[in-house]
C-alpha cells in the first residue's frame, strides 16, 4: 500500500509514501495551503483511495465546491467532508452525504467521531482499502485548544491512521504558534512538507521521507495540479 | 428514577438513575458517546422532569436543531420552562449569548461552578443536569481542577435530588485521571466502545461500575440511528425456511426498508431489511428455500446471531425441509423462533398442532402470524431478540 501526493518530482524522489504515514505540512499563509491539500486530496481520489477532509476555516460546502467546480473525473461518493465551521455561524445546515457537521473547532470529540464515522463507511460500505485524512487546519484547532488537548487528540488520530495504513496531512499556519508548539506537534509525524517564501515566489520541499531533506522547488498552483520548477 | 431511555440500559441500572446520583458516559474516541447523553436528557424531558443542558462545545442556537437531528423536539413550547441550554461555548468565542444562564469564563473552573450551582439551585424541582462534554471542561480546565468540581458537583445536587449525567471522550489523558473518571467520580459508570480493527466498525455499551445496586455484566452492540439514537444493535438475523411458506414477506413485513433480490417472484438470491422496532434494531437476511441453493443459504449463515424459521401453516409437507434448512444453516444452538405463518389460510394449523409435527428442541417457540398483515411477527421479532439478549 503506497501513496502518491500527487506531486511528480516529490513522488519520484520520495519512492512512494507506505501506508500508515503522518505528514505536517508547514508554511506561511497565503502560499497556497488549501490548494495544496487539495490537491494531494484529489490525486488520491484519482488513485481510487478515499478522502476525508477536515475543514476548520471554511464551510464544507466551498471545499466540495473546489472539487464539484472543476469538472474533474473523480467519484464524488469517495470524499468526506468534517466540516467545523457552519455550525459555528449559527446555521442548522443538515448534513449530507459528503458533509458532516461537527459543532465547532473546540468540538474535538465531534471532529474524532464524524472522521471515524467516514472511515468505517469508507472501508466496510465502500470497501475502499486505502484512506487520506486531511486536516486543514491544525491551526484553527489550536486557537480554541491548548497543545496538550491537541495532542492528546492527534495522538488518537495519527494511530488511527497507522492502524488503517491510510495516509494522514495536517496542515499548520507557519509564523502562528511558538516554538514549542511545532516542537510538540512534530513529534507525531513521520514527515514533513515544508513551504518557505523564496525569492521568486513560494518553495517546497520534504524532510523525513527521503533519506535526506529533498531540495526546495518553485512551485506555481495550475488549477489541480502543483508543478515543480528547477 | 430518571430514565435514561437507552434501549436495555435502564434494565442495567435496575430502573434507572435514582434521584441524587450521576452516571458517566465513558465514550472512547471516535465513538458517538455524546448521542447518549443527549436521548438520556430527551428521554426525561418528555417524560414530564426538568432538565439541564451544559453545552461547552456547540453553539447553543444549535444544540436544538442537533437534537431535532434525532427527532427529539426540545424547542416545544411545552419543554419551555423543563428544558433549559446552559451556554458554556459563546464566551470562548466572544459571541453574545441568548440563554439564560451564561458561563462567562468557560475556561475557568470557578466561573462554571458559579452557574451549575445556580442552575442546581434554580431547577424548580428535582431533574436531569447532562454535560454535553466533560472531557472539553477538562481541556479548558485542567483535569485535576475539573475533577474536583465534578465531586463539588455531585454532592450539591445531591443536597435537591438532581441527577447529574456526563458525556466524557475518555482522551489520552493521565492514567489518574481516567481512573478517577471510571471510577470515584460517578455512582455509575458506562462504557461506550467501539470494535476496531482497521477501523472502529462495530459500537457496544455495558456498565463499568454501579453502586446503587448490584452491577449486571452484560455488553450490547448498538447503532445510532438518525432520526432515533441508540438502538441495540443486532448485526445478522436469519429468515430460513421452505420454498413459498413467506420468508420474503416476513422480511418486508418486519423492515422499514427491505430490498429483495428477485427473479420470477421467488428469491434466488436475498433478502434484506433494516428493522427498527422497540429500541433494537437489526439486519435480517432472508435466505432462497429450493434445495439447489443450499450452498449460498450456508454462505448466508456465517455470524447470525438468531434465526427465524418461517413455515406455511397450511402446508405441513414443507416442515420436514424447514427443520432440515435448519440444519443446513448450521442454527442449532442460536436462538430460534418458529414463525406460523398464514395463520389465516382455512387450512392452516395451529401452533401447537404444528409443534408436535416438528423435530426441533421442546423450548423453541413458535409464533402464529399472518406475515401478509404484518400479524405476529413483531411478537416473533420480540421474542427473538429477547432470546438473543439472553444468550449474550
Ligand atoms: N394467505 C397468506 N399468504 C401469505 C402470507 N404470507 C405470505 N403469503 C403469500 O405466500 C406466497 C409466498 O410468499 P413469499 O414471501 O414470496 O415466500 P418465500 O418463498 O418464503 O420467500 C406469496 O404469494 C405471499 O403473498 C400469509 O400470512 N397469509
Ligand atoms: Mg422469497
Amino acid at each position: 500500500m503506497v501513496y502518491n501526493l500527487g506531486i511528480s518530482r516529490l513522488d519520484e524522489l520520495i519512492g512512494g509514501i507506505k501506508g500508515g504515514t503522518n505528514i505536517m505540512m508547514i508554511g506561511p499563509p497565503m502560499s497556497g495551503k488549501d490548494d495544496i491539500t487539495n490537491s494531494i486530496a484529489y490525486h488520491g481520489l484519482i488513485d481510487g483511495n478515499a478522502t476525508v477532509i477536515v475543514s476548520t476555516r471554511e464551510p464544507g460546502k466551498n471545499v466540495l465546491d473546489w472539487f464539484e467546480s472543476r469538472n474533474l473525473n473523480i467519484l464524488m461518493e469517495h470524499i468526506g467532508i468534517v466540516d467545523c465551521v457552519t455550525r459555528t455561524l449559527g446555521f442548522g445546515a443538515p448534513e449530507t452525504e459528503n458533509i458532516k457537521m461537527a459543532s465547532s473547532p473546540v468540538d474535538l470529540t465531534g471532529i474524532g467521531v464524524k472522521i471515524s464515522q467516514f472511515f468505517e463507511h469508507f472501508w466496510m460500505e465502500i470497501q475502499l482499502r486505502e484512506t487520506r485524512l486531511c486536516i486543514n487546519s491544525l491551526s484553527t484547532i489550536l486557537m480554541y485548544s491548548n497543545l496538550q488537548t491537541v495532542f492528546r487528540f492527534l495522538h488518537v488520530f495519527t494511530g488511527r491512521i497507522k492502524a488503517a495504513n491510510a495516509l494522514g496531512v495536517y496542515v499548520i499556519e507557519d509564523g502562528m504558534h511558538d516554538e514549542k508548539t511545532i516542537v510538540t506537534l512534530k513529534q507525531l509525524f513521520d514527515g514533513m512538507i515544508e513551504i518557505r517564501e523564496g525569492e521568486d515566489g513560494y518553495q517546497m520541499r520534504v524532510v523525513g521521507l527521503t533519506p535526506k531533506p529533498t531540495q526546495w522547488f518553485d512551485y506555481e498552483i495550475d488549477g489541480v495540479n502543483i508543478i515543480l520548477r528547477g | 428514577m430518571i430514565e435514561t431511555g437507552i434501549p436495555k440500559l435502564d434494565g442495567y441500572l435496575h430502573g434507572g438513575i435514582p434521584e441524587g446520583n450521576s452516571l458517566v458516559y465513558y465514550a472512547y474516541p471516535g465513538v458517538d458517546g455524546g448521542v447518549f447523553g443527549m436521548q438520556t436528557i430527551s428521554h426525561a424531558v418528555s417524560g414530564g422532569r426538568c432538565g439541564a443542558y451544559i453545552a461547552s462545545s456547540t453553539d447553543p442556537r444549535m444544540i436544538r436543531d442537533q437534537f431535532m437531528e434525532f427527532g427529539w423536539d426540545m424547542g416545544e413550547s411545552v419543554f419551555a420552562d423543563r428544558f433549559t441550554v446552559v451556554d458554556a461555548f459563546s464566551g470562548l468565542i466572544g459571541a453574545d449569548s441568548q440563554e439564560r444562564y451564561v458561563v462567562p469564563e468557560p475556561d475557568n473552573i470557578n466561573s462554571l461552578t458559579q452557574c451549575i450551582k445556580q442552575v442546581i439551585e434554580e431547577m424548580p424541582e428535582p431533574g436531569i443536569i447532562v454535560f454535553e462534554s466533560l472531557s472539553t471542561v477538562m481541556d479548558l480546565c485542567g483535569e485535576k481542577e475539573t475533577l474536583d468540581a465534578v465531586l463539588e458537583w455531585n454532592k450539591y445536587a445531591m443536597l435537591y435530588d438532581h441527577v447529574m449525567v456526563y458525556n466524557f471522550t475518555a482522551w489520552p489523558y493521565s492514567e489518574e485521571t481516567l481512573l478517577q473518571v471510571k471510577g470515584d467520580a460517578c455512582n455509575s459508570v458506562v462504557s461506550v466502545g467501539g470494535i476496531s480493527e482497521k477501523v472502529i466498525f462495530g459500537w457496544y455499551f455495558g456498565l463499568l461500575k454501579l453502586d446503587w445496586a448490584e452491577m449486571i455484566r452484560k455488553w450490547v452492540l448498538f447503532k445510532i440511528l438518525k432520526p432515533g439514537g441508540v438502538r441495540i444493535y443486532i448485526p445478522k438475523i436469519l429468515v430460513t425456511g421452505p420454498f413459498d411458506a413467506g420468508k420474503s414477506t416476513v422480511v418486508h413485513a418486519l423492515s422499514n426498508r427491505a430490498v429483495s433480490v428477485d427473479r420470477l417472484g421467488t428469491t434466488i438470491a436475498l433478502d434484506h431489511g433494516h428493522i427498527d422496532h422497540n429500541g433494537f434494531a437489526a439486519d435480517v437476511f432472508g435466505t432462497p428455500g429450493q434445495e439447489r441453493f443450499d450452498p449460498i443459504v450456508k454462505l448466508l449463515s456465517g455470524e447470525a446471531m438468531g434465526v427465524f424459521l418461517v413455515l406455511d401453516s397450511a402446508n405441513a409437507t414443507g416442515f420436514a425441509r424447514g427443520v432440515r434448512m435448519l440444519e443446513i444453516t448450521e442454527s442449532f444452538g442460536l436462538p430460534v423462533v418458529v414463525i406460523a405463518n398464514k395463520q389465516d389460510l382455512p387450512e392452516a394449523l395451529a401452533p401447537e398442532e404444528i409443534k408436535t409435527r416438528l423435530d426441533i428442541p421442546e423450548s423453541v417457540p413458535i409464533v402464529p402470524a399472518v406475515a401478509s398483515a404484518r400479524e405476529g411477527v413483531f411478537e416473533a421479532f420480540e421474542m427473538l431478540v429477547e432470546m438473543v439478549m439472553g444468550v449474550n
